[in-house]
């Protein structure tokens, strides 16, 4: 017995020894610092610019560097155009504008308090380092301009409806990289919702598997955002406002100096990236006029979350018998009315529209002179044309809406929607002191009155890259009805016929084939003699 | 005699503890849950039972489930659904599976229980299948 035991404890201190010197220490192998064992982060946070004031302790230029980015600013100058862009400024045909419904859509700001014009952009402590880098997939926004609420909070105020509070310091122990749920965190409910506002952007993305997108396929390749968004200096390459439309560089090589866009497909693929399959010259020809994501995006909205495709903000404002707003839902649950929005039009698995597109986007801004007898208005008119050297035909979302303007000054209007003043849209349904309020502080000049307008916003297609195998056949595009059907200023057999030309074709094949014939004829008697 | 029991059983109370401690396991619910929607969602789907949320459950209601450890009405274990065996008799046809071939059944475990946990519909994150 005594053996037995002395024996069974020599065993495991035998086992101990051999595994602790064979074995390497556990540790952590996806980041260099465990934020859990750093003093700063072990205390009790009561608000998220506590919080940032401890992460610059170490990172010390971070704020400096978010304060350069559109991220932070919300604006940007389109060297071009000369436009003034960004959320700050630009008028879509979901929500409309930021204008003074900054304390909703400041839940998506990197910072902290965005409600008016008040906010210090050069406050360190006013950026929120946890909306990029929080990995435990709790951290929360409210919409008081981005505060996270620390305690039980009411929102939005006399809802009834209570936020749970969250712990910041354990938040911020679990700080890591950027995730495709940190991004899709604002990237994905854009425009108010899931998947509204993009089309390829929701979040069946988070977690994705390979028929929703290749690239992202969280059991593969399991790329994030920033493997092709870099962010050097916290600033994220790939905008939207002043979009690559044509990559004519090659793939980006490490170590060698490129300016390019990286998140382009050919900053990875170069410009002749079919290797295989039965004819790879003349697919990679076709890259000469089409984007990749024409054929490799066969729809979007794949991923079982719908997007809106129509936004009719004229018949907002209905209410019941009783003088409640209204909500209706189709037979899949989605809201199709919302008295506080009007009527929508949603779709999933939506084959895109195609147009010539070489980057340049102009916006109708604040100001510029709009006039519904002029047909649709755009939103923002894309460059592009078959003649011009720098254009592929791209495929795009087109979000169609009705919204409002102001038909005397002749302008598109920002609405104060949000909030639980007497002039906000979605508190008292009155379009007159909605506009008024909201052009007062745009500083815009507003006449009074109100009408509605037809509008068309343009959205390139970029993300759910589809499985090769699922890509668009030539038979979809090489045939008459076909979705390059209204594609203009270039010749795609199936789809074009011209009689001169199909004339010379079939001479030349004809000819061919007689000249052919008649040598072997020539050959097989000349052999005889 | 009952000295040498003693300290043999607290010198190797001791070893466990410190093996424990050494392999204190920070579970990744991301990880859970592309193994909860790929490997668990997938197969119940298929089947009459149909897919499960998260949501579906309260944080007690899974962490009792999670330890009863009974499948399918006591049919068989949760945990072996978990294996490294279950995962090499699924891997050929299971991108999940095969991705996390080699991980310890216990850390895996942890990982989709995090991740119930948060998806729960009292946990932080109310989470659905898709």
């Amino acid at each position: 017995m005594k053996i037995s035991h002395l024996g069974l404890l020599a065993g495991l201190l035998f086992a101990g020894i051999v595994h602790a010197a064979d074995a390497p220490a556990p540790t952590k192998l996806n980041t260099t610092a465990d934020h859990s064992k750093f003093k700063e982060l072990q205390r009790e946070f009561g608000s998220g610019s506590e919080v940032t004031k401890a992460c610059l302790t170490c990172h010390t230029e971070a704020a400096l560097q978010i304060h350069r980015t559109k991220h932070w600013t919300w604006e940007l100058l389109n060297p071009a155009t000369q436009q003034r862009l960004g959320k700050k400024n630009v008028i879509n045909n979901y929500c409309l504008s930021a204008g003074t419904n900054l304390g909703s859509c400041a839940t998506c700001h990197v910072g902290y308090g965005w409600t008016d014009a008040s906010f210090d952009f050069k406050s360190q402590e006013n950026v929120d380092c946890l909306i990029c880098h929080d990995t435990s997939g709790n951290y929360k926004k409210l919409p008081n301009g981005g505060l996270p609420p620390v305690k039980d909070t009411e929102s939005p105020p006399g809802s009834g409806k209570i936020v749970k509070a969250i712990d910041l310091a354990k938040i911020a122990q679990k700080v890591g990289k950027t995730s495709r749920d940190t991004c899709g965190a604002c990237h994905f409910f854009g425009g108010g919702g899931d998947g509204v506002k993009h089309g390829e952007m929701d979040s069946s993305l988070a977690s994705p598997d390979k028929e929703v997108d290749v690239h992202m396929d969280a059991t593969g390749l399991d790329f994030t955002c920033s493997t092709c968004h870099k962010a050097p200096a916290h600033d994220v390459a790939g905008s939207r406002y002043i979009p690559t439309g044509k990559d004519t560089e090659g793939a980006h090589i490490r170590g060698k100096v490129d300016n390019s866009n990286p998140a382009t497909c050919q900053s990875c693929h170069g410009q002749a990236p079919h290797k295989a399959g039965a004819q790879p010259a003349k697919l990679n020809q076709h890259a000469d006029k089409v984007a990749c994501q024409t054929c490799h995006i066969p729809q979007f909205a794949r991923g079982g979350v719908a997007t809106k495709m129509n936004w009719d903000w004229s018949t907002a404002g209905k209410l019941s018998p009783e003088g409640k707003p209204l909500l209706n839902k189709d037979a899949k649950g989605h809201v199709i009315y919302d008295s506080r929005k009007g009527d929508f039009v949603v779709a999933e698995n939506v084959t895109p529209e195609y147009a010539w597109f070489n980057g340049e986007v102009t916006y109708t801004l604040l100001g510029d002179k709009v006039d519904k007898a002029d047909g649709i208005t755009l939103i923002n008119a894309l460059g592009g044309s078959a003649a011009d050297g720098r254009s592929l035909i791209w495929p795009m979302k087109v979000m169609r809406g009705t919204q409002p303007y102001d038909p005397v000054n002749k302008t598109l209007v920002m609405p104060h929607l949000s909030g639980n003043d007497d002039t906000a849209y979605w508190t008292n349904f009155n379009w007159e002191k909605a506009i008024a309020t909201g052009m007062k502080a745009a500083n815009a000049p507003f006449s009074g009155q109100v009408d509605f307008l037809k509008t068309e916003m343009y959205w390139p297609i970029t993300h759910m890259v589809a499985p090769k195998e699922k890509a668009v056949g030539c038979n979809e595009c090489h045939t008459r009805g076909g979705r390059l059907d209204k594609i203009e200023g270039i010749y795609i057999p199936g789809r074009d016929a011209h009689q001169l030309l199909d004339l010379i074709g079939w001479l030349a094949a004809g000819g061919t084939l007689a000249g052919v014939m008649l040598h072997a004829l020539v050959r097989i008697v000349r052999r005889k003699n | 005699m009952k000295v040498h029991r003693l300290v043999s059983t607290l010198i190797a109370c001791g070893l466990l503890c410190a093996s424990t401690l050494a392999s204190a396991y920070d579970a990744d619910w991301k990880r859970g849950r592309i193994y909860y929607r790929s490997v668990c969602t997938s197969c119940h789907a298929a089947q009459a039972i149909g897919a499960i949320n998260p949501s579906s459950m309260s944080k007690a209601e899974w962490n009792a489930y999670l330890q009863k450890d009974k499948h399918a009405k006591g049919k068989d274990s949760v945990k072996q659904y978990f294996s490294k065996s279950y995962r090499a008799s699924i891997r050929s046809q299971n991108k999940a599976a095969d991705k996390f071939a080699d991980l310890p059944d216990d850390e895996l475990f942890e990982d989709v229980k995090l991740f119930l946990l948060k998806g729960a519909k009292d946990g932080d994150a109310p989470a659905s299948c898709g």
